[in-house]
């Protein structure tokens, strides 16, 4: 199948100057090394990685805003260099500001929004007529978008961005901000667009979004790609199960370390502080024993937690780095990134 | 067409987004208004004076204002691109095949209309007052007017685009008032200081459009002040909105 969007060795930086949108970008002299992806018709595509990465600034690239230092791209079979002006007819973008007019109202905006694109006014006004009730904007679609609430105006956002039926969404960051419930309907608004038959490409920084959201990811750190597949894909990549152990101070996890290294069946650990990490093939088979083990070197765990592998963990074993401590600053809900982990107190 | 259409369309957009903040219109009706209730008794005193001719003062002086609110207008779609470029507007507007030459000119066109609108205002209290009207005058005078407010909002926006945020583009447009207002001979002429002042003068678009306004006002339609604004206006009007188009198209919103 033809790709929707492909990028082949993207470059771009910025002279001592200020990226937008991305902290990291400021003191990096390169904000994208080289990045090359491909993304299939009909996906959601996630391009993961923390805050100053390059996420933003490959997005923007991409969507004709900011000028391609090195590398191709081409988005529905155009190139975003020489073709800019067409390929914006294909696309539709909704960025982390989303950008719709405070002092207009809902359907004001997407009326807008419609005609921009060429579209005549019955044409369009019958359009909005449909999208309203699809994106759950019906009951406000005439008050002022100032009167808005986070979780709607993020919909009136993407509606915004989806006027037109493009072929591609590109969304930068799209649950920044929000609150869990609201999150849930979003995504459940991004699946619709997918199976509707478009395309969406979306950045973020919440390893769970990308989990449960995106069909296929990419993860970059550093304007670079360090991983690419299904969520399923890379987290098999990190074989086995996550246990991670709080010890009384990092002295006490020193010694545990010392004491677990080598175990067989057991990989990967580290440790940061009190905290000791490693990978087992089978986790709950090899937890008795590890109990066992620290319980004869007169060592208690505070706390112990065995989880399947999640992305964190992916980008860890990439990196060497956790995702949720990599960005300039992390978000609320990228403390979920652990959701579905089995807690057990020891 | 597709140019014709988007103008239209992002014309009719800010021109709605002016019309709902109350608080910026009552300001920008009031201010014209007060200048020529406060300053117009101070100058009273002066008329007869050296430099300036004998007659009703407000001819001297309405002429200037309206030069003066036609700077000012223009100042206006910079400070909200400024807020634009922040609510993320601006980027939205660029990724649509939106013609980027009305992403500039539709916010200019609506505040220019506005512009207008205080204008009547100014010359129908004015008149009340005792300033002579002059129709055809006026009318060409509206021209000159509304080349400089497009060419005064073009550099607004492209410094606004350039700046990105509102403290580095206030200072700009602040440190930028001052001088051009006194050189411009709005609140009083240039005529009055020594030869260095006249000479600076020349240098300030406003300067021009002062002058032509007060002998437009005056029903004279052929001046050679009228001739010189034109000169001075149509190119640097030209040159403004090119410059600004190519800013608007690159622009690293």
């Amino acid at each position: 199948m033809t790709p929707v969007i492909a990028a082949t060795e993207l470059r771009k930086h910025f002279p001592g100057q200020a990226g937008p949108g991305e902290g990291g970008t400021r003191r990096a002299i390169e904000a994208v090394r080289g990045i090359s992806l491909t993304v299939a018709p009909g996906e959601i595509f996630g391009f993961l990685g923390p805050n100053g990465a390059g996420k933003t600034t490959t997005l923007r690239m991409l969507t004709t805003l900011l000028p391609i230092d090195g590398g191709t791209a081409t988005v529905a079979g155009l190139d975003v260099r020489r073709q800019a002006s067409q390929v914006r007819w294909h696309i539709g973008y909704v960025s982390q500001l989303g950008g719709a007019d405070e002092l207009a109202t809902g359907r004001e905006n997407l009326l807008l929004q419609g005609r921009l694109y060429g579209g005549s006014r019955a044409e369009v006004a019958r359009r909005v007529g449909e999208m309203l009730p699809l994106f759950d904007l019906s009951g406000f679609a005439d008050r002022r978008v100032r009167s808005y609430s986070g979780g709607q105006r993020r919909r009136l956002d993407v509606a915004l961005g989806v006027v037109h039926q493009p072929e591609v969404l590109f969304l930068d960051e799209p649950s920044t901000g929000l609150d869990p419930q609201n999150r849930a309907s979003l995504w459940q608004h991004i699946r619709g667009l997918r199976d509707r038959g478009t395309t969406v490409f979306l950045t973020t920084h919440y390893l769970d979004e990308a989990d449960v959201l995106c069909d296929r990811i990419v993860i970059i750190d550093h304007g670079q790609v360090v991983a690419e597949g299904t969520p399923r894909e890379l987290k098999q990549q990190v074989a086995g199960d996550a246990i991670v152990l709080e010890l009384r101070d990092a002295a006490a996890a020193g010694l545990a370390a010392t004491e677990l290294a080598g175990q067989p069946g057991m990989r990967d650990l580290n440790t940061d502080g009190a905290i000791v990490r490693l990978y087992a093939s089978d986790g709950p088979a090899a937890l008795p024993g590890l109990l066992r083990r620290l319980d004869a070197a007169g060592l208690a765990a505070r706390s112990l937690q065995l989880s399947e592998p999640s992305l964190d963990d992916v980008f860890l074993r990439q990196t060497g780095r956790s995702l949720r401590d990599a960005g300039d600053q992390g978000g609320p809900a990228a403390d979920q990134g652990t959701a579905g982990a089995t807690g057990v107190a020891a | 067409m597709k140019a014709v259409t988007d103008i239209g369309l992002l014309f009719r957009r800010y021109l709605t987004q002016l019309l709902r903040n109350p608080v910026w219109l009552v300001v920008g009706f009031s201010t014209p208004v007060l200048y020529l209730a406060l300053f117009t008794p101070l100058l009273k005193g002066l008329v007869g004076g050296p430099g300036l001719a004998t007659g009703n003062v407000l001819d001297l002086f309405l002429p200037g204002i309206l030069a003066l609110l036609a700077f000012a207008s223009g100042t206006g779609p910079g400070f909200s691109t400024i807020f634009e470029l922040r609510s993320g507007v601006i980027e939205r507007f660029r990724v649509t095949p939106a013609s980027r030459l009305a992403i500039l000119a539709g916010p200019i066109l609506a505040s220019m209309l506005l512009m207008f609108c205080f204008d009547l205002v100014v010359v129908a209290v004015g008149w009340g007052l005792g300033f002579g009207v002059h129709l055809a005058g006026l009318l060409v005078l509206a021209v000159l007017l509304a080349l400089l407010m497009a060419t005064m909002a073009a550099f607004s926006i492209a410094t606004a685009l350039a700046t990105k945020d509102i403290s580095g583009f206030a200072a700009l447009i602040n440190g930028l008032n001052l001088p051009v207002l006194l050189l411009g001979g709005v609140l009083l002429p240039i005529s009055l200081g020594p030869l260095w002042l006249r000479v600076l003068a020349h240098f300030n678009p406003l300067y021009y459009t002062v002058g032509a306004a007060r002998v437009l006002c005056a029903g004279t339609l052929s001046g050679s002040a009228v001739w010189q604004a034109f000169a001075v206006l149509v190119p640097l009007c030209a040159v403004t909105a090119f410059w600004a188009t190519r800013v608007v198209r690159r622009a690293v919103a």
